[in-house]
């Protein structure tokens, strides 16, 4: 088992240098420089000064030489600055990450609630009534564009209704609480926690509800198809009770292919959507991405790709993994091949 | 419980804001101003700052030698007086005297010859150096004098001396460029830097030592909120007590009985303006009938009343009426398609074959006018254009193409037949770096390939001389010229609409903005929302 799992973890180095390759190449195919979103178009800014500006960063050195430049720091786990302000990019990711973390976890065990029970009780009554309304409110959610919902929902709860606040993390009371702070020490800051909870509600939700659709349909249809399978019809023939039959044999089978979902959501959790980001103004890993995009900012661009790459690696691979663990056929059919 | 908290406090609020203003006369200090903000700062030092958003925190946390005042005048700030030698070439700055940093240490002419240092320093990612390197030496003569000579006479220098001077006693060993004092500046300036939550808030609290006076508000909060729409909701609920509304807001959102009742709406030219800019070089556009003819054919008026629901002006060159620039008797022609369509056939342009669409040479009269993306009201003056051009018999197609990609495929390279653009201008009417011959190199902004002798030569003699009468003549000179030329058709200059919670006295519109007087607003104590906050 081991040795599965460390050939497993170094046929991955190959696959992340491809990646990083592809991305380094891919961003600087786009034209344009990051010295343009703030130097073009200034009439302050004569063409000597930009052009002073672009050696400083170095992009004037060819294409591979900047790459190898980037691999050599990056092997030492330097991902450099930031062109957009010169700070280091680990120190702009670890700022963002907590809070684009938090709200993603929150979502998923909001979705993992909701969305599992609703498919499992669809399976269990397919084409009933609750079954073609459940269906009906996930895709609605699905396909509404979240912008729209989010401002929908902002406008009847913050506004009109005042149950929450309109945008941010923190209200003004708490403007001298930092993030990190919140975390390192939670008990002193009980008050602000609870501030920054009604700060999430509404960003959770929207999160929450345009992935309700995926995992309990999901959930529905893999049911549905081992609720068809002998060994249930076996257990009702033994005279089990319904709920036996569904908990102790239908569940367990039905759910195995949810951890592969779960596995593969790795990656999402450390990345935000840009756009419910931007309309409840919450400092996440989303608009960094977006924002870095839109600037040309390389190292920022570069380092969430490779990281974001390996969270997706790995979560492939803690999928399988788990899913090995969990499905014994799987287990004893490799313990018993060469 | 902290749901009936929050809105208990927020009633309580609202009480206070309604309650009606006897006269004041006395200011009192107190309360905060909450300014919402699309982007984040990058860069808190004022030689490296780029973006608007670092611009607006550092205006307050530091100070230049001098600035503008409401009427657009130079003004001392951190100098007292200044003296322009007869040849131009001299200008010796004599400094206030009892100033301090925000640390304390005391102010001087050893800081204003560092900041300079730093302005030329190839080393130092600063986009400003060009308006300095015609600085031959900075000489300190005492603490609280500086004398800089100039290698020939620039008139625009005066207005670079805007630029926030920096403390040398804290920066002197540092490296500018990966300072911490980026991101926790020390400067003169009224407001003290306290906090920066990045992509959050910018907190700043009164500098009580600020040598003009102690500002009366206590704190200016910058929160950064990116969405347009959310920044209009955090200002309807009071989250945010000043910020900048698009027409649309001006005109049809806000006009109700509670925004009346809490709100107050100003309105002031901007410094800047928008046209058509064409490729000179192209032979179509080469002819100056042709462009004269699409002045003409172009209804501004219509735009300005349709698209900007009449916020703005019309605009005949590249100054605003307010500035002294401006040539009054440069007057907007009315739109004649009869004339333009002479022009046009003067030029060799008709509808030879009928189809509606003017030809020459067998081939019609087909161009694309491009603009950028994420400015919606351009896109529809674009539109508006086509639509208007369509009525002479001209085929516009539009193409909107994001910043970047547009700057560097297709200005960079002129590969443009027409752009649609905005130029937000400094105060100062020098536009010798978009419109003399000598700047149209890739990546400077004379992009449309503009050349006329006798601009170029107004152009260069207006920068070398310090009386004003002599400048003004010259610039209105070239006003002139440059709406005879047409190297761009000048469509409007947008008026600024900012919007400020009514418990705020003091707030007025000037051509300069609001914002010049900052330290002279107050809010009468039981108006006061914001009490005490932590650091």
């Amino acid at each position: 088992m081991t040795s599965y799992v460390v050939r497993r973890l170094v046929s991955l180095v190959p696959v992340l240098l491809w990646i990083t390759i592809l991305s380094f190449g891919i961003i600087h195919l786009a034209p344009g420089k990051p010295t343009d979103l703030a130097m073009q178009f200034n009439p302050r800014v004569s063409l000597e000064a930009r052009e002073r500006l672009t050696r400083l960063y170095g992009l004037d050195q060819p294409l591979h030489r900047q790459y190898l430049d980037w691999l050599h720091r990056v092997i030492r786990l330097d991902f450099g600055r930031s062109f957009l302000d010169d700070r280091p990019v680990i120190e702009k990711i670890l700022e963002r990450l907590p809070v684009t973390v938090m709200i993603n976890l929150l979502s998923l065990g909001l979705v993992l609630v909701i969305a599992i029970p609703l498919g499992v009780l669809a399976a269990v009554r397919p084409h009933s009534l609750f079954d073609r309304a459940t269906t009906v409110v996930v895709f609605l959610g699905y396909s509404m564009p979240s912008f729209w919902l989010a401002l929908l929902l902002m406008a009847a709860f913050s506004v009109t209704l005042r149950w929450f606040p309109v945008s941010g993390l923190l209200s003004l009371a708490f403007a001298h609480v930092e993030f990190w702070d919140l975390i390192q020490h939670p008990l002193t800051h009980l008050a602000a926690w609870q501030d920054v909870a009604w700060h999430l509600v509404l960003p959770v939700t929207v999160t929450a509800f345009v992935s309700l659709a995926g995992l309990s349909r999901y959930t529905r249809s893999s049911m549905i198809e081992v609720l068809k399978q002998d060994y249930i019809r076996t257990a009702r023939a033994k005279g089990l009770s319904e709920r036996h039959v569904l908990f102790k044999h239908g569940l367990r089978n039905g759910l195995l292919p949810i951890l592969t979902i779960l596995g593969l959501s790795l990656p999402d959790l450390i990345g935000g959507s840009v756009i419910s980001e931007t309309i409840f103004s919450v400092p996440g890993m989303g608009r960094l991405f977006y924002e870095a995009v839109m600037a040309r900012d390389y190292p920022v661009v570069m380092a969430l790709v490779t990281i974001g790459s390996i969270f997706t690696m790995l979560g492939n691979f803690l999928a399988d993994l788990a899913y090995a663990y969990a499905d014994p056929r799987i287990r004893l059919s490799r313990e018993t091949s060469p | 419980m902290g749901v009936l908290i929050v809105s208990l406090t927020a009633l309580r609020m609202e009480a206070r804001a309604q309650t009606p203003s006897s006269t004041e006369t006395r200011p009192t200090p107190g309360d905060a101003l909450v300014v919402g903000s699309i982007g984040d700062a990058s860069r808190l030092l004022p030689i490296l700052t780029t973006d608007s958003a670092s611009g607006d925190i550092v205006s307050l946390v530091f100070n230049g030698l001098v600035k503008y005042d409401e009427r657009l005048a130079v003004v001392g700030d951190l100098a007292e007086s200044w003296h322009v030698a007869s040849d131009g070439l001299t200008i010796t700055f004599v400094l206030r005297r009892g100033v301090r940093w925000h640390d304390g240490q005391p102010f001087g002419a050893e800081d204003v010859r560092f900041t300079y240092e730093k302005l030329i320093d190839p080393n130092v990612k600063t986009p400003y150096s060009s308006s300095y390197e015609l600085i031959e030496s900075v000489d300190v003569l005492d603490e609280a004098t500086v004398r800089v000579r100039y290698r020939e006479p620039f008139a625009p220098a005066l207005e670079s001396w805007m630029m926030g001077i920096m403390p040398k006693h804290l920066l002197g060993q540092e490296d500018l460029n990966t300072t911490r004092y980026l991101r926790q500046p020390i400067g003169t300036g009224p407001y003290r830097f306290v906090r920066w939550k990045t992509g959050e808030l910018i907190n700043l609290e009164v500098n009580p030592d600020y040598f003009e006076h102690r500002p009366y508000l206590d704190r200016y909060l910058y929160r950064i909120i990116p969405d347009q729409a959310t920044l209009f909701l955090e200002l309807i609920t009071g989250g945010v007590d000043l910020s900048g509304l698009s027409p649309l807001q001006y005109e049809r959102q806000t006009k109700t009985a509670y925004f009346e009742r809490h709100y107050q709406r100003f309105r002031y030219p901007s410094f800047g303006f928008t046209y058509i800019g064409y490729n000179l070089n192209d032979v179509r556009f080469h002819d100056q009938r042709v462009r004269q003819a699409i002045n003409l054919a172009i209804d501004k008026r219509a735009i300005l009343d349709g698209i900007l629901f009449s916020l703005g002006s019309v605009a005949t060159g590249p100054y605003p009426k307010e500035s002294w620039a401006y040539d009054p008797s440069v007057v907007p022609q009315p739109r004649d398609l009869d004339q333009a369509r002479a022009l046009l056939a003067q030029a060799g342009w008709e509808d030879h074959d009928g189809d509606g669409w003017l030809d020459r040479d067998g081939a019609p009269f087909r161009f694309t006018l491009m603009t950028n993306q994420g400015n919606e009201v351009r896109r529809q003056v674009a539109e508006l254009i086509q639509q208007q051009l369509k009525e002479v018999g001209i085929d516009v197609r539009i193409k909107v193409i994001e910043w970047s990609t547009f700057v560097h495929e297709f200005i960079d390279t002129r590969r443009f037949d027409a752009v649609l653009l905005g130029w937000s201008l400094s105060r100062d009417p020098d536009l010798y770096d978009l419109f003399h011959s000598s700047k149209t190199r890739e990546g400077e902004y004379n992009f449309v390939g503009y050349r006329n002798p006798e601009v170029d030569q107004l152009l260069w003699a207006g920068r070398r001389t310090f009386l004003q009468h002599e400048r003004q003549a010259i610039y209105r000179r070239v006003h002139r010229l440059l709406y005879e030329d047409q190297p761009y058709t000048f469509l409007f200059v947008p008026d600024a609409l900012p919007v400020v919670h009514r418990r705020f006295r003091n707030v007025r519109p000037t051509p300069i903005g609001i914002m010049d007087n900052l330290i002279e607003w107050y809010v009468p104590a039981p108006e006061q929302r914001y009490h005490r906050m932590a650091r």
